[in-house]
């Protein structure tokens, strides 16, 4: 009886063991998971169940600089509705998400019109944003993995430089590259590639501010690599997370004069 | 004997039948010409659009609309072994899809278009594509139109980034390096468009095999889930275009041909009116007043045919002069008719016939018509030159 105790415990510690062996982190599995980490706590400070955002975009083409003010609220990522307060010219437009559709409405026609499939493809109003980047508001922990390639001081700021990949094929933007300060847990610069490898837009994140418990960029900063000269600048002048929408915000009979 | 006599009066007119004569002849060399002008142009258009783009028809899924880029992408497909097993002097599979160069760094939207490198059914300058055999990882060659060159400010030699999204959806860019700058006849395949190898646009959007139609030189008869586009379809618009002009055209020829009947039934008016005293002798001899009609008739149908003569005569001096030199029409490149060099006539005998009879046939009413009033003249009256006031 002794005897097959012993054994007992000779396979038991065995087998333990084995296990602790195969959950010991592996060296690529540490970076790994280290990044993923850092994406859901970048996550956790940029992205909300809901959003309101009072805020301006600014369109410099090289040419020209408009500012459009609007104010948005966001539900999740497939849920968003903004109404444009200036200029005189666009004051009243409004837009509507719905999953993966998008409706304009303008008050000088008074007629709603749905941006859809490939029309989503097409520049915001002029700027440096489709009406697709304005609409994809995925988690980057769940839409990407990435590797560390380094680090770099960037504004005085030591940050980690990771490359990220699309874990879906059909993601716009099948690489980028990112900024990250893993002290604030928060994305500085983000660079867009297309497959080939070349830099298609890049995105900077200024003026960090502390929302309730989120550390959130006062603007960001985005430039169409491929255009020369153009920026469009979006100001955050008020932001709130998790307020509660009025459910007639996302429903298409908001958009009306 | 009527006619005689028509003849001496008609010559005896002098500068009124010469003017009568040449305003009818040149009514129907304008006529005959505007007509045949609309033949060369109806015939210039359509060659050209079969040899560079409709050839015997496309097949094609039934959703593809030309007009919806949007849509381009979602309407792809995999020709079926009836259509990729054909010469490639039969057919010629094309990838249509929408994309976006950078020239001086301005974003610029195009429709890539993928060409078949082997094909022959269609008539398309594209050797330099033909030609390349290097890797596509860094640049990827591509051919334009002068007219896309001149509105891109692109010329051969230049390097510029290409950008379009793969078949999931994922944006792609490259260097595009413009291989050459090509004439198109077909204006339609120039503006806006980037040509590239049907292999090239193929590996780089992942639409292995996929083609948005297929042009081929014969119907194949019907294939499922394909709709087959005639090329009476593909080439509607441009005819009803030339319908619609030709409609519009008549207005002008109808005005024509009115003027110079007014031409004829002037002098006819002025005729009875100024010979009543000849009407009246006649009469007085004897003659009835229906040959005297007649005997105007003849003398006024006389400028009808002689106009026919005239017309063959000049005509033929006008006709053979545009033949060698040709309407230049590149002042219309900037519109979406599909013709670019000079365009030139094309007559049709019948055409040439039936505008003749018709000219004809209304002089002789408006000639006919003003004097039908010396019947019910008075011979008296008409001796005294009182019986018209």
């Amino acid at each position: 009886m002794m005897k097959n105790f012993l054994r007992g415990c000779l396979v038991s510690a065995f087998l333990l063991t084995l296990i602790g062996f195969l959950l010991l982190p592996q060296p690529g599995q540490t970076e790994d998971a280290k990044v993923h980490r850092l994406l859901v706590a970048v996550d956790n400070n940029m992205w909300a169940t809901t959003k309101h955002i009072d805020g301006r975009l600014i369109i410099d083409n090289g040419r020209r600089v408009r500012e459009l003010a609007m104010e948005s609220w966001m539900e999740g990522v497939t849920r968003s509705y903004s109404v444009y307060k200036s200029p005189a010219r666009e004051r009243g437009t409004k837009m509507l998400k719905l999953d993966r559709k998008l409706w304009m409405y303008t008050p000088q026609t008074d007629r709603k019109i749905l941006i859809a499939g490939h029309m989503l493809r097409q520049s915001m109003m002029g700027s440096d944003l489709s009406y697709e980047d304005m609409m994809e508001d995925e988690k980057l922990s769940e839409s990407y993995t990435g590797t560390i390639d380094g680090e770099e001081e960037l504004d005085g700021v030591k940050v980690l430089v990771i490359t990220l990949k699309a874990r879906r094929k059909s993601k716009t933007y099948q690489i980028l590259k990112i900024w990250a300060d893993p002290v604030r847990t928060v994305v500085l610069k983000e660079e867009a590639y297309a497959k080939s490898g070349k830099l298609l837009k890049t995105i900077e994140f200024k003026e960090f501010r502390l929302i309730g418990k989120r550390l959130f960029p006062k603007r960001m900063i985005f430039r169409d690599m491929l255009k020369n000269n153009t920026k469009t600048t979006y100001m955050f002048d008020e932001i709130e997370f998790g307020i509660k929408i009025p459910k007639k915000y996302f429903s298409l009979r908001v958009l009306k004069r | 004997m009527i006619f005689k006599i028509a003849l001496k009066n008609f010559l005896r007119q002098g500068m009124r039948a010469f003017l009568n004569v040449l305003v009818t002849a040149l009514t129907m060399v304008a006529v005959v010409f505007n007509l045949s002008l609309y033949n060369g142009f109806l015939d210039q258009a359509i060659s050209n659009m079969v040899s560079t783009d409709v050839a015997g028809g496309h097949y094609r899924t039934p959703e593809f609309d030309l007009l919806s880029p949007t849509e381009w992408e979602d309407q792809t497909f995999k020709p079926s072994d009836i259509l990729s097993s054909l010469p490639p002097s039969d057919k010629a599979e094309v990838l249509l899809l929408q994309g976006q160069i950078f020239p001086n760094r301005r974003l610029f939207p195009v429709q890539l278009r993928g060409m078949e490198m082997n094909q022959t059914l269609l008539d398309l300058p594209f050797s330099k594509l033909e030609e390349w055999d290097g890797p596509i990882d860094d640049v990827i060659p591509i051919i334009i139109g002068k007219q896309m060159a001149a509105k891109s400010h692109l010329k051969m030699g230049d390097y510029i980034v290409m950008r379009w999204r793969d078949r999931f959806g994922a944006v792609d860019a490259l260097d595009a390096h413009v291989v050459d700058v090509v004439p198109m006849i077909n204006v339609r395949l120039d503006e806006g468009v980037v040509w590239m190898r049907l292999d090239h646009l193929r590996k780089i959007t992942h639409r292995e095999n996929e083609a948005s139609w297929v042009a081929v030189k014969n119907f194949q008869g019907a294939i499922a889930h394909m709709d087959f586009q005639a090329p009476e379809i593909l080439l509607k618009d441009i005819l009803d275009m030339i319908k619609n002009d030709r409609r519009f055209a008549t207005i002008i020829w109808i005005i024509l041909i009115f003027l110079a009947g007014i031409s004829v039934f002037n002098t006819q008016y002025l005729n009875i009116f100024k010979r009543q005293r000849e009407i009246g002798t006649l009469m007085a001899f004897g003659m009835p007043p229906a040959r005297i009609v007649r005997l105007f008739t003849v003398e006024g149908s006389l400028a009808a045919i002689s106009a026919v003569g005239v017309a063959l005569f000049l005509g033929t001096i006008i006709f053979t002069w545009f033949q060698s030199v040709g309407l230049d029409i590149s002042h219309l490149s900037e519109s979406n008719i599909p013709i670019r060099e000079n365009i030139f006539l094309r007559i049709n005998p019948v055409e040439v016939v039936l505008t003749a009879v018709i000219i004809v046939a209304i002089m002789i009413i408006v000639a006919w018509a003003p004097v039908r009033r010396i019947s019910k003249l008075d011979a008296t009256q008409a001796l005294r030159g009182r019986a018209i006031t």
